[in-house]
């Protein structure tokens, strides 16, 4: 039986290696995505944990990511080096600045930082063995007015020793003379440095010589990191001061660069996920045609003894044989797929060595788990369908098998799992709560699409009737024969149409969202952003006031109104404590932007002392006009605020925020002094048309190349760019199901090619040419295409409106169709269906007709 | 070399000839030789039947007088058009156009109701139908109440007579039947057979038929024998019996031969 199994693998070898690029294209991203945030976080475990001294003493944090909001940096007194320093055990110590809110600008105004989105970090310059760079041109920097630059940086923007950049930090903008190149010894992660002489760091980059932003302390011989950390914290005080041995530094060094390895992981499982969705669906029809194909075979098979287990294990050991097969190269694939992605990531400045490509044992473990589990389960339903052939099979005609039994179970099946899905997908448009509404549309989207799937076969004849209605008229006898063959066997013609509709319904789905979300952001700024500009960083970090001093001053501006950003933890009446973003506003607010209040207005929100928030967050947790809460600033600077006025906001929550907080620009300047501006509302002076003030505004800001000028309809560009983005997400993915969906309908044309490969030869004899065959089985292909694209479509539509709904109740309310997406979806799914007939048309084509219509 | 057959027929009454047909089979060494230098004319408004044991060319001669197969040596012409040496695409449309087929088995297309099946020829073409002369052949084949059904809703006689009125609809210069009774019980074999014979009595056609059943054979008006890739012999106004007799001489030199044939074209 083996050997049969073995010698039918084998034969139908062509068919299955269709099949067999659906597992290898899944494993592939699996254990591409495995490898790469393997090898990156053991690059960056090792160069964390090499640079980082024996202790580390920090400011106590509110929140890691407080400094990037506000743009301020926690400090602590230089001075404490001395005390650290006296610590019995201590071998050296050293006062630390660094900070990642300076922007450093070279001669001709271009900022030299990574336009990755990794930071550019200014800091003090020492020589230690830890130091992951060292000098290799020029000289140590002296003094003020001395910087060095790393190589990588140096070499990308054409920065030379001699050159003078500009740094604008927090307290002021200086210029520096570069004196030297500093070159890693170890991974770069992107990041550009420019280091400063330690004795005029504190002063340049954090206002004052007698501030620092950490000590690094280094053990003496034969003191433990452990050891030291616990005398240190002693001497310093750990409710003060954060201590961390370099292994804890290390570890939490890597997490904050682990979100965005996240990423890039979840893209990549994403990838995994659809081509392993799609190819399922691919698996399993290719199982039941060769099964079909094979009735008679196992027919015989049966009538000489086999038993129905036998059969089926024969079936599933081939399904095995494939899955190890597709897995195997499956695997190398995926380590090809991560060298390309460590080699992307070297040319955006991260310079991973591909050497170091670490493979862990869970990979091949994953991607055989992968490749083999879902192959199996593919081809499960197909073998137990083998088994229940009939020894009377190998007796009865060949042309009957496959068409198969009645649709009944099918329809009864699709309708309660449909009736339910759409019963979820109604509940999940008339929800009034967010978590409730999502819950219903995961639920309603999964039981719309398994019954979509399984009722397909049904909607084959009644759909490709009216898609192919007018081939007959278009096409002649060639047009009504392709759609008659669409029609001919609907379970086959159903089950190659759902891989393109699972990816269809996805993207039909996301684009609807997106196009909604685009829609509703438009309107809001509409309503909402009454300033003629906005002045932001490209990548939204905040900048220093001098970009405000500049705008100010240029002439023809005549309001200036600084949006300032700060973490805070608010304690509420109702007992629960929250840490959010909150924003600070300069006064004359409301020229800026429109804001609806239930309660109060801007003038008493702003006002010292004062706080605003959004009415139904207000209302949740028992806050009202006049409530005082306690709110704790970074740096620990306590105080307490008094609501001073309720805002209707559409969207209060989002982006990192609850409460939709602000408060007046003082309020901040008092608390957390060093916040810097994280948005510039300019408008033009009365008489000053702000077409005009456009260019001078851009020609002042022209040192500071990190901010931009935008009005609103730059704004609106801005947020569908952004959104955009999610959506060639998606695009890419619709790519990765079309690819294999593709591979499904070549699949199953080829087989229904062999199959009438008689009727092929019988129309070549009575005088069909080969561009009629030709255009035959392409039309037979487009109908399956579009058949599956249509039904993918209306099934994303559904999902999109419903979607839209949950957006709706988080403040998004407008609902837009995409519909020249739609359209040309369409299209190219008959595209698709062209180029999927290609290579079966072509074999058809070549078929001898002699040799056709003798074909048993 | 000149057959008797060749002699039959005046010039201008031929519908298919051909001179000096030879079909061979791979090359050199092992090349076998399926029809050797044979010369042949179908005479235009005649049942011919063309027999000769396994192996013996019957049904390469007639792909090769069909435009189905192509030739090694010699000239094909189908009524004053020389089809040797014309390209594909002129083959399908001679085809399409001039012949008429009939095959053992599996001649209709499962898709197409009967109506479809008979008129896919000149649907193809592009053609209208002539709807006099499609009217006589549906009457004379007896298919009116069978037009709209599926072939698989046809019993196997029925599903032949479609075939023969879709190889008469579109009024060929030749009819071939490639074994038209093979796949069928006596009963619809005589059927199919009386009406090729009425296609050529009353409808004028000019039909050419391979077969290796005397019975059918019988029902023409000329019976060509071949043999190892020759015509030997022909009999005009055969009976059953004549061409039985016939074939038992093939069969006394054929177990002499030993019965090796490899060709074995013919199933």
């Amino acid at each position: 039986m083996l050997k049969a199994t073995l010698r039918s693998f084998l034969a139908h070898k062509g068919r299955l290696a269709l099949s067999a690029l659906a597992v290898i294209l899944s494993v592939a991203f699996v254990a591409g995505s495995l490898i790469f945030s393997d090898t990156v976080t053991r690059t960056f475990d090792r160069l964390f944990a090499s640079t980082a001294a024996d202790v580390t003493v920090q400011p106590k944090q509110l929140d890691l990511r407080s400094a990037r909001v506000s743009g301020s940096v926690q400090t602590l007194p230089a001075a404490l080096r001395d005390r650290v320093a006296r610590v019995d055990g201590v071998a050296a110590a050293r006062a630390e600045v660094s900070v990642q809110n300076a922007v450093v600008v070279d001669g001709r105004n271009r900022s030299v930082g990574p336009t990755t989105g990794a930071p550019t970090i200014a800091l003090a310059w020492y020589v230690t063995h830890r130091s992951p760079v060292k000098l290799t041109s020029g000289h140590a920097p002296h003094g003020a007015g001395e910087a060095l630059l790393d190589a990588d940086t140096a070499g990308k923007k054409h920065v030379r020793v001699g050159d003078t950049l500009t740094v604008e930090a927090q307290p002021g903008t200086f210029r520096v003379r570069v004196v030297g190149i500093a070159t890693f010894t170890t991974t770069n992660p992107g990041a550009a440095l420019v280091f400063l002489d330690p004795a005029v760091a504190g002063r340049e980059l954090l206002g004052s010589p007698a501030k620092a932003t950490s000590i690094a302390v280094d053990a003496a011989k034969g003191v433990s990191d452990t050891e030291l950390k616990q005398r240190v914290g002693r001497a310093v005080g750990t409710g003060t001061y954060d201590l961390k041995t370099a292994n804890e530094q290390a570890k939490s060094a890597a997490a904050s660069l682990g979100t965005f390895l996240d990423v890039i992981k979840y893209v990549m499982l994403g990838f995994a996920g659809v081509a392993l969705l799609v190819g399922v669906f691919l698996i399993v029809n290719t199982f039941s045609m060769l099964i079909a194909q094979r009735t008679r075979e196992l027919g015989l098979l049966r009538a000489l003894g086999a038993d129905r287990r036998q059969v089926r294990r024969s079936v599933l050991t081939e399904a095995l044989l494939l899955g190890l097969v597709g897995s195997t190269l499956g695997l190398a694939a995926g380590i090809g797929l991560a060298l390309g992605l460590i080699r992307l990531m070297s040319a955006f400045g991260m310079n991973l060595k591909a050497t170091e490509m670490v493979i862990g044992w869970g990979t091949p473990v994953a991607a055989y788990v992968v490749g083999v589990g879902v192959t199996f389960v593919a081809a499960y339903l197909p073998a137990r369908r083998a088994a229940a052939v009939s020894p009377m099979a190998a007796l009865a005609d060949a042309e009957v098998a496959g068409v198969g039994k009645p649709l009944r179970t099918r329809a009864i099946a699709g309708a309660v799992i449909g009736v339910v899905g759409a019963a979820a997908l109604a509940g999940c448009a008339t929800a009034t709560k967010t978590a409730q509404a999502a819950s219903l549309l995961g639920v309603g989207v999964a039981l719309t699409l398994i019954a979509t799937v399984v009722a397909g076969p049904l909607l084959v004849r009644p759909v490709i009737r009216v898609l192919g209605a007018a081939f007959p008229a278009l096409f002649g006898p060639v047009g009504l024969m392709s759609q008659r063959n669409a029609l001919r066997n609907p379970r086959r013609t159903g089950a190659t149409a759902a891989a393109l509709m699972v990816g269809l319904a996805l993207v039909g789905g996301m684009s609807v969202a997106s196009a909604s979300m685009s829609a509703s952001f438009d309107r809001q700024i509409d309503k909402t952003l009454g300033a003629d500009f906005i002045v932001q960083n490209t990548n939204f970090t905040p900048f220093t006031r001098q970009v405000r001093d500049t705008v100010a001053r240029t002439p023809g501006v005549g309001l200036v109104v600084e949006q300032r950003l700060t973490q805070v933890a608010v304690r509420l009446p109702n007992g629960g404590r929250i840490t959010t973003a909150a924003a600070a506003y300069g006064p004359r607010l409301d020229d800026v932007v429109h804001l609806t209040y239930a309660r109060g207005g801007s003038a008493a929100a702003l006002a010292d002392g004062h706080l605003a928030m959004d009415a139904d967050f207000a209302r949740d947790h028992g806050v009202r006009v006049g409530s005082v809460l306690p709110v704790e600033f970074p740096g620990g600077r306590h105080t307490e605020l008094t609501v001073a006025a309720l805002t209707k906001q559409e969207t209060a929550e989002g982006f990192g925020a609850q409460g939709g907080l602000y408060f007046g620009l003082a309020t901040l300047e008092k608390y957390g002094p060093q916040a810097q501006d994280a948005a510039l509302y300019v408008n033009a002076a009365p008489g000053t048309a702000p077409q005009d003030l456009r260019p001078r505004l851009q020609r002042a800001l022209g040192s500071f190349p990190q901010v931009q000028v935008r009005n609103q309809s730059d704004y609106k560009k801005l947020v569908h760019d952004q959104i955009a983005v999610l959506l060639y997400l998606v695009y890419a993915l619709l790519g990765l199901a079309i690819v294999i969906a593709v591979l499904g309908v070549v699949n199953t044309l080829a087989l229904s090619v062999v199959e009438r490969t008689r009727e092929i030869g019988l129309l070549r004899a009575i005088g069909l040419g080969r561009r009629q065959l030709r255009r035959m089985i392409r039309l037979e292909s487009v109908v399956i295409a579009v058949f599956g694209a249509v039904l993918g479509l209306a099934l994303g539509l559904v999902w999109g409106v419903c979607m839209q709904q949950v957006l709706a109740l988080r403040g998004l309310t407008a609902l837009a169709f995409p519909w020249t997406t739609i359209v040309a979806v369409v299209i190219g799914s008959a595209v698709v269906g062209v180029v999927a007939a290609l290579l079966p048309a072509l074999r058809a084509s070549r078929l001898n007709v002699l040799a056709a219509i003798a074909h048993e | 070399m000149s057959t008797p057959a060749a002699q039959h027929a005046p010039d201008g009454a031929v519908a298919a000839r051909a001179r000096a047909l030879t079909k061979a089979y791979g090359s050199g060494e092992t090349a076998v030789i399926a029809l050797d230098s044979v010369d042949v004319d179908i005479a235009r408004g005649r049942f011919t039947a063309v027999m000769g044991p396994s192996g013996s060319g019957k049904s390469t001669l007639m792909h090769c007088l069909a435009g189905l197969d192509t030739v090694s040596a010699g000239q094909v012409w189908l009524g004053g058009t020389e089809i040797t040496g014309l390209r594909e695409r002129e083959l399908t449309r001679l085809r399409r156009d001039r012949i008429g087929f009939m095959f053992q088995s599996f001649n209709l297309i499962p898709t197409l109701t009967a109506a479809e099946n008979i008129t896919l020829p000149m649907d193809i073409a592009g053609r209208k139908p002539d709807p006099l002369w499609l009217d006589q052949v549906i009457d004379t084949l007896g298919l009116r109440d069978r037009l709209t059904h599926r072939p698989a809703q046809l019993s196997g006689g029925q599903q032949q007579r479609v075939a023969c009125a879709r190889a008469l609809a579109s009024r060929p210069e030749l009819i071939f039947a490639d074994e038209p009774t093979g796949n069928l019980d006596s009963r619809a074999g005589l059927e199919v057979l009386g009406f090729l014979r009425e296609a050529v009595d009353d409808l004028g056609q000019t039909v050419v038929m391979v077969t290796h059943d005397p019975g059918a054979a019988a029902h023409s008006d000329l019976v060509l024998f071949l043999a190892d890739g020759r015509i030997v012999d022909d009999m005009e106004r055969p009976t059953a019996e004549a061409v039985l007799e016939r074939m038992k001489r093939f069969d006394v030199v054929r177990d002499r031969l030993g019965d090796d044939d490899g060709t074995a074209r013919e199933d």
